[in-house]
Formats: structure tokens, sequence, C-alpha cells
């Protein structure tokens, strides 16, 4: 066994390696390079124009303002849905999960549009509404604004916090909790000294990604940033790449190495901060029982709060969206706009030819890619917290190496790396990158599943002379059910809406959906994008319930209590 | 049987409708297929009616302008450039020029073109990528459209502007020199609208492809953008304010790639692009002002208005000034 583990971590080095480190060693090349591919003579120039920028400071200041404000706001309301939801009887549990996953499915750059035609300082519907009470007629809540900006990058962030909070929450051991309170403790006292503690790592798991997601992210800094002259890394980059008509990617790239360097040393600090994981180990051989805890007298009134709280910050902009797609053009509701509508848009974007092979594709890559993402991410994860070696660090940077690296770039990362091999324009470089890029999907939940596992169990197993493969199979897996399928949704609902890589790697015969909201973006017709957002919902929505409905199936440990 | 009508159709029509030679013809019915690579919208129609007349596979793929140079040059550089014709705007496929990935062709389809659109012999120039003034005719009264750039200045426009980014965006930073130098008396003069228009403060957006929607919601009155969106965004209730000085814009261009793998196709495809019939259609779906002559986008006044291409200029030079507006806006 100890062969095999030593073997195991080397191993996942390479492939991951494989998978990550290639698109990120193009990008330095391209940074050391003279020109605009990725090798070319070595010059110091564009670290030299990167860094001497003298605007550097202040879009430095906003960007750590954004993503800290950004992943705090994602952390927090994911644990208090993700608690409220797995934890507590509050009803209709499984609508709930639906919301907080839900901006996980829409292109996010439609997301920030919708909440623009809600909070927009001139016409928004939020402040037209307001306007009609006494006492508020001037009131123009500015979403143009680093408070604008940060609640919708929290909002898009909060799926990817709420799908690694939940499965934490969901295995967590009642016997810590029973125990406070029979030492005296109220439950608020238990929640604050013993639950949040426990979930330690879960929780900096969370919101570590969303720093590094909000980092990269770019819809929201060029939808909402932007036309309030607020400037943060990404759009830095973009305004680097984009002005004039020779983009230099590797320029772009000589930013993006502090981003990348930032993000890993976050992971440092993340395992520096989890590095006593037995403290964290809530699913022992002594019984494992998750509990529902009865909110009594507050169920219906928490209900309300978290109702409203989703209503206004999920609902609401989905059904802008689905509004937007049946008004012939952007404008505000009236009973004009309403004697307008029609299901235009969406015969548009049926009737498109390409649709349905980009459809049947995106599909394809979100199923495949989810599976054979998720499968290796199971390895990973179990490197990284039950061998924490040297080695299992490196592995756990890597995984994060592509992911952290700004989307406008790392596309092309993967283009000058594919070009060199017989995968370029096929639909298998699209899988490839997509799990490269999106590893930490699957690793994160998986990883802060796997700390809660004892390694008892897995040592009895072994004692009674199970192999490896069939204590992970027997024993293992059946506990890390709603990681798997955390990770799964999460790599299923990104494959599905996909945009930097597949604006890049795509060509005839391998389109996928996202060239379609690339096509609609760039020529701003809102109403077809609107559609097609709404319809991924759809789809993303029924790649959920089939990835609960299977984790419910093989979950015989939850259920039997 | 269907094939065979094919082959006909190809042999009895396709010469006649754009007037390329037969041994291209001939050839480019045996290469069977080619490929396109643009950074224009809507094409999909267009390459309908080239597969069905000309019997041939034509497939297009659509790379933004940020991205084309950097795609072509990679595929090109490793020998895998997949295109057989590029499209993109003139600076960029000068600059494809001076890489080697272009091949030289002379329309014959072309000879009633402008002097100026042929004088390269590998890029063909067929349309303007104009910029103008859009604007709500729900909130402008008649009187209050502006009569020249200058007007948009007048502080009543303060908070109801948009347009790209003067910053970033190539095609807008262009555009404003391109004022500066043909349509504004004096350096001095000009500067004065580039202020004044900054003091409006103008909500700033990535591209011209979000500056229609504010316009449209009435979020903001009126756009510096490209009217093409009157036709694109019908029923909206935008129109395009007629100034008195010329509309400006960065041309657009074709050419056959070097490294084609469908020569002939390449050209018989380039050779229909520029055909009256393949213009027309782009300028009646998309609004695109092209230079085919007597095919105007059908925009009411748009064949009346003076549209002149703005001079190439260096990304040194665009990068310069972009640095300027981000301070003035």
């Amino acid at each position: 066994m100890a062969h095999k583990r030593s073997v195991l971590t080397p191993t996942l080095i390479v492939i991951v390696g494989f998978l990550t480190v290639c698109p990120v060693v193009m990008l330095v090349f391209g940074s050391f390079s003279t020109g605009l591919g990725a090798f070319g003579e070595f010059t110091l120039d564009k670290y030299v124009q990167a860094y001497a920028d003298p605007e550097l400071t202040g879009i430095i200041a906003n960007t750590i303002i954004f993503v800290l404000g950004s992943s705090m706001v994602a952390t927090a309301l994911a644990l208090l849905l993700a608690y409220l939801n797995t934890r507590t009887d509050i009803p209709f549990k499984f609508l709930f999960r639906i919301i907080s996953i839900i901006p996980m499915m829409i292109p996010h750059i439609l997301f920030s549009v919708s909440w623009v035609l809600l909070l927009n300082p001139s016409n928004g519907l939020i402040n037209l509404m307001l306007r009609q009470i006494p006492g508020f007629e001037d009131i123009a809540i500015n979403i143009y604004s680093l408070p604008g900006m940060i609640l919708v990058e929290g909002l898009l962030d909060l799926p990817i916090a709420y799908l690694i909070l939940a499965p934490a929450l969901a295995s967590f051991d009642i016997a810590l909790e029973e125990s406070s309170k029979v030492c005296g403790s109220t439950t608020l006292r238990t929640l604050f000294r013993v639950t949040l503690p426990v979930l330690r790592p879960a929780i900096l798991a969370a919101f570590i990604l969303s720093l590094v997601r909000s980092l990269a992210s770019f819809a929201v800094p060029s939808v909402i940033g932007m036309p309030g002259r607020i400037y943060v890394l990404a759009t830095h980059i973009y305004q680097s790449i984009a002005t004039g008509f020779a983009a230099d990617f590797g320029k772009a790239a000589a930013i993006g190495m502090s981003v990348l360097a930032t993000s890993i040393t976050l992971i440092y600090i993340y395992r520096y901060l989890t590095s006593a994981s037995e403290k964290y180990v809530t699913i022992s051989s002594r019984g494992y029982r998750p509990t529902v805890i009865e909110l009594k007298g507050a169920k219906y009134p928490l209900f309300g709060v978290v109702g409203l709280l989703s209503a206004v910050l999920i609902v609401l902009p989905v059904l802008v969206l689905f509004y937007t797609s049946l008004v012939p053009y952007s404008m505000i509701p009236s009973a004009k706009a309403f004697s307008m509508m029609s299901w235009k848009h969406w015969i548009e974007v049926i009737n498109d030819p390409i649709s349905l092979l980009s459809l049947k594709n995106s599909v394809f890559l979100g199923v495949v890619g989810a599976t054979l993402g998720v499968t290796l991410s199971i390895f990973v994860a179990y490197a990284i917290v039950k061998i924490r070696s040297h080695a299992s660090g490196i592995l756990e940077s890597f995984s994060f190496l592509s992911f952290s690296f700004p989307g406008i770039v790392i596309g092309v990362g993967f283009m000058w790396f594919f070009v060199r091999t017989p995968l370029y324009a096929t639909i298998w470089a699209l899988l490839i990158g997509y799990i490269a890029t999106y590893l930490p999907y699957g690793v994160r939940p998986l990883t802060s599943a796997f700390i809660q596992v004892h390694s008892h169990l897995e040592e009895s197993s072994l004692v009674c002379g199970a192999s490896a493969f069939t204590t992970m199979r027997r024993i293992v897996i059946p506990l890390l059910i709603p990681g798997i399928v955390s990770g799964w949704i999460l790599m299923a609902t990104m494959f599905v809406r996909e945009l930097t890589l597949s604006v890049v790697l795509s060509r005839p015969g391998t389109e996928v959906l996202a060239v379609q909201i690339f096509r609609f973006s760039e020529d701003g017709l809102w109403g077809q994008l609107s559609a097609l957002g709404i319809m991924m919902i759809f789809i993303s929505t029924a790649l959920v319930l089939l990835a609960t409905f299977i984790g419910i199936k093989f979950k015989p440990l939850e259920e039997g209590g | 049987m269907k094939k065979l009508l094919a082959v006909l159709l190809v042999l009895v029509f396709v010469p006649a409708a754009y007037a390329s030679d037969p041994d291209i013809v001939k050839n480019a019915k045996a290469e069977g297929q080619v490929a396109f690579y643009a950074n224009m919208t809507a094409i999909q129609p267009i390459m309908d009616v080239f597969n069905a007349e000309s019997g041939l596979d034509g497939k297009y793929t659509r790379i933004s302008t940020s991205k084309f140079l950097p795609t072509v040059l990679t595929e090109f550089q490793a020998g895998k450039l997949m295109a057989d014709v590029l499209q993109a705007p003139l600076p960029v496929m000068q600059m494809l020029k001076a890489k080697g990935v272009l091949a030289p062709y002379t329309s014959p389809v072309a000879a009633d073109y402008p002097d100026w659109t042929r004088k390269d012999d590998q890029i063909q120039t067929f349309g303007i990528e104009y910029v103008g003034l859009i604007y709500n005719k729900e909130l402008v009264k008649p009187a209050d459209v502006p009569k020249r750039y200058q007007d948009l200045t007048d502080p009543k426009w303060k908070d109801k502007i948009v347009m790209a980014n003067p910053a970033t965006h190539a095609t807008t930073i262009a555009w404003l020199i391109g004022l500066k130098e043909n349509v504004f008396a004096s350096e001095a003069e000009w500067m004065k609208f580039v202020e004044g228009l900054a003091a409006n403060r103008p909500m700033l957006v990535k591209s011209f492809g979000p500056t229609p929607a504010p316009v449209e919601s009435g979020e903001k009155a009126i756009a510096i953008s490209m009217p093409k969106y009157i036709i694109t965004k019908a029923p909206a209730p935008l129109d395009w304010a007629r100034v008195e000085q010329p509309l400006l814009g960065t041309p657009r261009g074709i050419a056959v790639s070097s490294s084609a793998k469908n020569p002939n196709a390449a050209k018989l495809f380039v050779d229909f692009w520029l055909s009256k019939q393949a213009m027309s259609k782009l300028s009646a779906e998309v609004g695109e002002y092209v230079l085919a002559p007597g095919v105007f986008p059908p925009i009411d006044g748009m064949d009346k208005a003076k549209v002149i291409p703005i001079r190439t200029m260096s990304d040194e030079e665009i990068r310069k000034w972009g640095g300027t507006f981000k301070k003035l806006f």
C-alpha cells in the first residue's frame, strides 16, 4: 500500500502537470518573448512595461477590495444557505438548493447585464420602483460602483462556495455539537465555538476558491466596473491586450503571473491553516449520522428571510433575463413592452443552424468532461489530503495553475500548446482544456470531503483483507458521495456555459454553446442571448437533477442513518 | 442526381454570376471545400448561398478582433493555418500581409469597386466599419438631434451618452483621430471637442456591442456607435444623427491565405464575397456599409451620406492616443 501511495502522487503530478503546466509554460515563454507568439527573442520588456505602469497601485487596491469583498459575500451567503439547507428543517430545501446553484448556470456576462437593468442609476427597475415611495423620489442606487461589483461577483461565486460547504455540513458529526450542548452551551454558542471551527477547512476552501475565481473574473469588471471607471487587474489586462489591433498576450501573461503567484501563495496559506487535518475529521469509525436541527418557532420567519433574499438576489435577475428574451429590444417594462412580447428570439436561437450541433457538443462536454474530471479529482484530492507530502503540495498547486490565470489569457495559452499537438481543433482539445482549467471545481469539494473521513475507516478495511481499490470503492467513495455530486455539478454546469477557452479553441464541427453566447454578446443581441441563457439554465438544471438523483441512489449510509 | 445538378449549376451560373476564371471554378470544384475566418457578424446566410450555388462546402469561424491576429499567426507559424480566406479590419490584414500570411489575388469582380479599395495586390477592401451617432427617437426631440459632432459637447448631454472606452477600444480611438484629420479645422478645435465630450461623462463600455442596449432601454439617450444597429435592433426606436460632416470608419479587407489548402476555392469564394449579390445581402441583413457600387444599407438617408475610410494607424500610435484619452475621460 505504501508503495502504491508513493507511486500515486508522482503519477498524478505527471498527469495534472501535463494538463495544467503546458499552457502556463507557453504563457511564461510568451511573456519573455518579443513579438506576439510564444517563442521569440528573450526580452524583459513586457514585465518592465507591465509593472512600471504608475496606475498599477490604484488598480491593485481596487482589486483587493473587489476580490476580498466578493469572496466574503459569496462565502457568508453560501454558509447561511448551506447550513439551513443541510442541517435544519427549513421548508422547500430543494428549491433553495437549485437557487444557490443558478448563478453557476448562466453566462456571467448575462447575469451582470441583468443586474445593470435592475440597478443602473438612470432607469434601473429597482431604482424606478423605489422612486415611487415618498421620500425616495431622487434615489439612484448605482450598480456601477465597487459595492455593486462586489455584490454581483459575490452572487456569481456563491454556487462555488455553496457546493464546497454543503457536503461538509451534510457529513457533520452531531456528537461534537451534542457534547457542547451537554456541557451547557446554547445553540448559537455551539455554532460559533464548535460547528464553524470544525468546518474551517471547508470555509477556507470556499473562500479561497472564490478569491481565485473573482481574481480571474472578467464579466463583472467589464460590464459593471468599466462604465463606473473602476478598473481591476482583469480589465487592466484586457486593456493591455485590446488597445491596438495586435493583441500582445505575452504582456497580458506578464501581468497574469502576479495573479498566479498570489493564487499559489493562497493555496499554501490554506494548506498551512488546515495542516492539522485530524482536527477536522467528522466521519470516524464510531458512527456517523448527520442530523437535522429543528428550527421550531424560527422556521417560518427564517424561511421568509432566506426566501426574500433568494428572490431579490437570484430569482429577480433570472426573471429579468426571461423578460429580456421576450421583448423585441432592451426596454423597461410597460404596457407597450408587454404588448410587443413574442417568442421571436427563442425561435431564432432554436433555428440557428449550428445550435443543434453546439447543444450536442456542450452536453457531451458537460457529462463526459465532468465525469472524467471528477474521477481525476478523486485521486488528486486523496493524494492531497491523505498523503500530505511535499509532492502533494506541488500537486495541489498544479491543480490550480490554469484556473488561477485570468480567463482571457489562459485560452491563448492552451491554443499555443494545442497547436503543437494533433488535438488542435478537435473536441478533445476542448475536453482536456476544460478539465485542466476547472480541475479545482472537482478537487476542492472532494478535498474538504476527504478531510472529514478518518483514515481508521480505510485501515479497518485493509486489515480485513480488502484491496486498496475495494477499500476505495466500498468504503471511501460512498462517504464521498456529497463531495462527488458537488464536484460533478460544478464541473458539468461550468462546461456547459464555458466561454473563455471555447472561443479560442472552437472550430467548425466543434462548436459549443459558447460560440453562440460570444456571437450574441459581441453583436449586443441581448434578447437571443437571454433566451440561450434560460435554455442553459434548463440544461444545467437537468444535469443537477441527474447528479442529485444518482447521488441519493448511491448514498445508503446517509439514508440508513 | 442532386450532385449532377449542382455541377451543372456551377458550370452554367457561377462564372456568369461573379465572373470568375473558368479554370478557378473547375479547380475549386475539385477541391470541394473552403474555410473562412472572419470577425464579422451574420455571415452564415451568405455561406449558405455560396454553398448552394457553388456546390462547395464553405465553413466559417468567427474570431473576435482582439484574438484574430494571435490565432491566425499561431496557426500560421505552426504550419496549421486552417483558413483559406481571411477577413478582418484593414490594419489587421496589413499586419498579416507583413508576416507573409496572405497571397496575391486580384478579383475580377472588384473591377468596378472604387480605385482606392484595389490598391493592394493582396488585400481587397470591401466595406467600412462606419461609426455614427445613434439616438433614441422617443427620448431625443428632432430639434435636439446633433447636427455636428461638436454638438455632443453641449452640457445637455451630460450623463446621457454611451460610447466604447476610448482608452482601449482601437476602432473608437482611430475614429477620434480620424475626426482630427478629416473633420476638424485645427487640432485645438478638435481637442476642445474631445475635452467637451469627456466633460459630459459618457458611460464607457468595452466595445460597440454593448453601446445600443442602454440607448434602446432609455438608460442613455445617444451613443457613439454603429448605424447598422438600426437594422439589427429593429424595431428599437433608434435613428442616426445626419451630421453635416462625413461619417468615418475603419476599412474591412478580405484576402486569400498564402498557405490555403484550397487556393482555387478560396479565390472563388473571394469573387463571390465581392459580388453584388453577397454584398447586398450583407448590407440588407446586417446594415453593413459596403463598397460594391450602388449598394447601400437600407437605412434612411445612408445612400446620401459621405462615408470615408480612416487611414491605418500603427498600434504604437493607437496606444499613445489611448493613454491620452484615458487621462481625459
